[in-house]
């Protein structure tokens, strides 16, 4: 509770100092600001109690692990920020719409009651569509804003009705209430239950960019500015996950007949749908969007193999995938500022100009596409060995394809980096970014070779 | 009971004559008389915080909203979008699923017993109070959060950009 008290705070105070003209001290307040609630959170951790607020939000451990993933991955976003924004003139107000935006992903987080949702994905969502649009002049960017925008609004509708079937089912928004409604009405169920179902699932899947409702992912991540599209596809990403987990593991978990083969067809459709778009790309931050579509399709084999370990498992895939996403958009955002490029081409010869940097992106590619002693590799090591206890067998083998096919695109940048040439000039890269790229790489491997410290955490 | 029929009768009189009138600025006046009939239909069932969202918020923003836009788009005759057959044929569709729906629900469902309200006072605005104020607290104070997002966002996106030099 602390720690969206002090984010909530944290983003008035952004704003007061940008209107006394403090722009110097934005930063370090903010990260003063995260390191507070971080504490807060970790001082949560031993002393778990019951749901706050008469049942509104629940800091279990699954909360704070997530609440903390989130806050760390936006602490390092805003460090790399630190030069990006400098042309654009209202920095603190960007500053305190992504803490805000923020606040909403503790919420989805730590929520134990649909109102809790329904705002946190809200204050989540707004504050994006604006930051989105943040680039007035660019006309991709205000496509990406619009189409956000409208598609948000209506997958939002879809998730309140979902949330109103749900009410009038059983009586109630908290979690317990319709936990005990599914069990102790094993039989009569109210067809507006499953109705109710079916529009969460859809909302909710729209939000993690699932294939269906995937349209939106491309183009957005695409006009966005790099800055936000690494926020979106990992802080944003990670914290829908870890709200779809939670009402489907601990509220809807009776009903599991019910909505796995859903989420089954969902996730299939995702992982192909993905990677082989992603094949086709010649930019690499498109790439990078169809990535993050085929990665929510292995995230969601959490979902369809639902049990002891899910939590676990999707909170060390989240981990590594927003670490080397992170990686692989600090890279881009450091080529694209001398070649003014996002393409692949525009990588050509980075490993003979940069060889840290391109040493870096490749360790990012490498998790990313699950090659062992990296983190990613334990992600996918952990989601597969859960699908394969449920003998899931058709999906297993399906993922195995596509993780294949993922290989070849993201080696793509790789080969580009060491075995091409260009004439392009070196990459200047300040201390900020090597303080970013330098700890997300030693977490990498870290948890690639030592990841015994990740699997029991929650 | 007669303050309910005369009521009951001026909605359905109101929304027939919007859907009749050539007019559609006409129409949309119609409407906001219509939803005001149902705000009083509202105060008769003792649900004070329905009605005056209703009226506040139906009548009073979205309604007049609805009239900026027709005004802005400026319909006339020139503009009508095409009457094809296609898209009257596609209209008798799915006014015939309607129609399927409506005997289905009817044939599916039992007519319920007279409504028996639990708490007749629970419409009421002090009531709604209590609740927001206690079981809802949390909530409440955070859609603060969401309304100043989005207020920042539309000052900050309708903002005059500086002159560039």
């Amino acid at each position: 509770m602390g720690a969206i008290i002090t984010l909530s705070i944290l983003a008035l105070v952004v704003l007061y100092l940008g209107l006394f003209k403090m722009k110097s001290m934005l930063l370090p307040v903010s990260i003063l600001g995260f390191l507070v609630a971080i504490g807060f959170l970790w001082n949560d951790w031993t002393s778990t109690s019951g749901p706050l607020f008469s049942g509104m939000v629940h800091f279990d451990h699954y909360a704070i692990a997530f609440s903390v993933l989130c806050i760390a991955v936006t602490l390092c976003i805003f460090v790399i920020s630190k030069g990006y924004f400098d042309e654009e003139g209202q920095i603190a107000e960007y500053y305190s719409l992504l803490i805000f935006s923020l606040t909403g992903a503790v919420l989805v987080n730590s929520y134990h009651n649909f109102s809790m949702l329904f705002l946190g994905i809200e204050i989540m969502s707004v504050a994006l569509y604006i930051l989105v649009g943040i680039r007035k002049r660019d006309k991709a960017s205000n496509e990406a804003a619009l189409k956000y925008f409208l598609m948000g609004a209506f997958s939002t509708g879809f998730l309140l009705f979902g949330i109103a079937l749900l009410y009038g089912a059983t009586g109630s928004f908290d979690l317990s209430e319709i936990k005990n409604y599914v069990v102790n009405n094993p039989q009569a169920i109210s067809p507006l239950f499953y109705g109710g179902i079916l529009f969460l699932i859809v909302g909710l899947t729209f939000k993690v960019g699932a294939v269906p409702f995937h349209f939106w992912t491309p183009d957005v991540y695409d006009g966005a500015p790099i800055l936000i599209t690494s926020y979106m596809s990992t802080v944003v990403k990670v914290a829908s996950f870890a709200g779809l987990l939670r009402l489907f593991s601990y509220s809807l978990l009776p009903l599991q007949d019910f909505w796995t083969p859903v989420f089954l067809v969902i996730a299939i459709l995702t992982l192909f749908v993905g990677n082989i778009s992603a094949l086709m790309q010649s930019s690499f931050k498109r790439m990078l969007a169809y990535s993050s579509v085929s990665h929510a399709g292995y995230m969601l084999f959490a979902i369809v193999a639902v049990g002891a370990t899910s939590a676990n498992s999707i909170f060390a895939y989240g981990l590594a995938y927003s670490l080397a996403t992170i990686v692989a958009f600090t890279g881009l955002i450091l080529v694209k500022k001398t070649t003014g490029s996002e393409h692949f081409e525009a990588f050509n010869g980075l490993g003979k100009r940069n060889p840290l940097l391109a040493f870096a992106i490749t360790i990012a590619m490498l998790s990313l596409a699950g090659i062992p002693l990296t983190a990613g590799f334990i992600g996918k090591f952990m989601m597969f060995s859960s699908v394969m206890e449920n003998y899931h067998i058709v999906l297993l083998v399906l993922a195995v394809i596509n993780a294949g096919i993922a290989v070849y695109y993201y080696l793509k940048v790789v080969v580009a980096m060491y075995f091409r040439d260009s004439d392009e000039s070196c990459v200047n890269v300040q201390w900020n970014y090597s303080l970013v790229l330098f700890l997300a790489v030693m977490l990498t491997i870290l948890i690639g070779v030592y990841p015994d410290c990740l699997l029991k955490l929650i | 009971m007669t303050v309910f029929y005369f009521v009951a009768f001026l909605s359905i009189f109101f929304a027939l004559l919007t859907i009749f009138t050539k007019n559609p600025v006409h129409s949309v006046l119609y409407l906001v008389i219509t939803f005001f009939t149902f705000t009083i239909h509202y105060i008769l069932l003792n649900a004070q915080f329905l009605a005056v969202v209703n009226f506040i918020v139906y009548m009073g923003a979205i309604m007049v909203l609805f009239l900026f836009v027709l005004m802005l788009l400026n319909l006339n005759k020139d503009t009508e979008p095409m009457k094809s057959n296609l898209v009257k044929f596609i209209g008798v569709i799915a006014g015939c699923c309607l129609l399927v729906t409506f005997f289905g629900v009817y044939r599916v469902f039992d007519i319920s017993n007279p409504l028996t309200v639990v708490n007749p006072e629970i419409g009421l605005v002090k009531n709604l109070g209590k609740v927001l104020f206690n079981e809802f607290l949390l909530p409440f104070e955070l859609s603060s959060l969401l309304l100043l997002t989005a207020m920042i966002g539309a000052i900050l996106l309708a903002k005059k950009e500086p002159k560039q030099i």
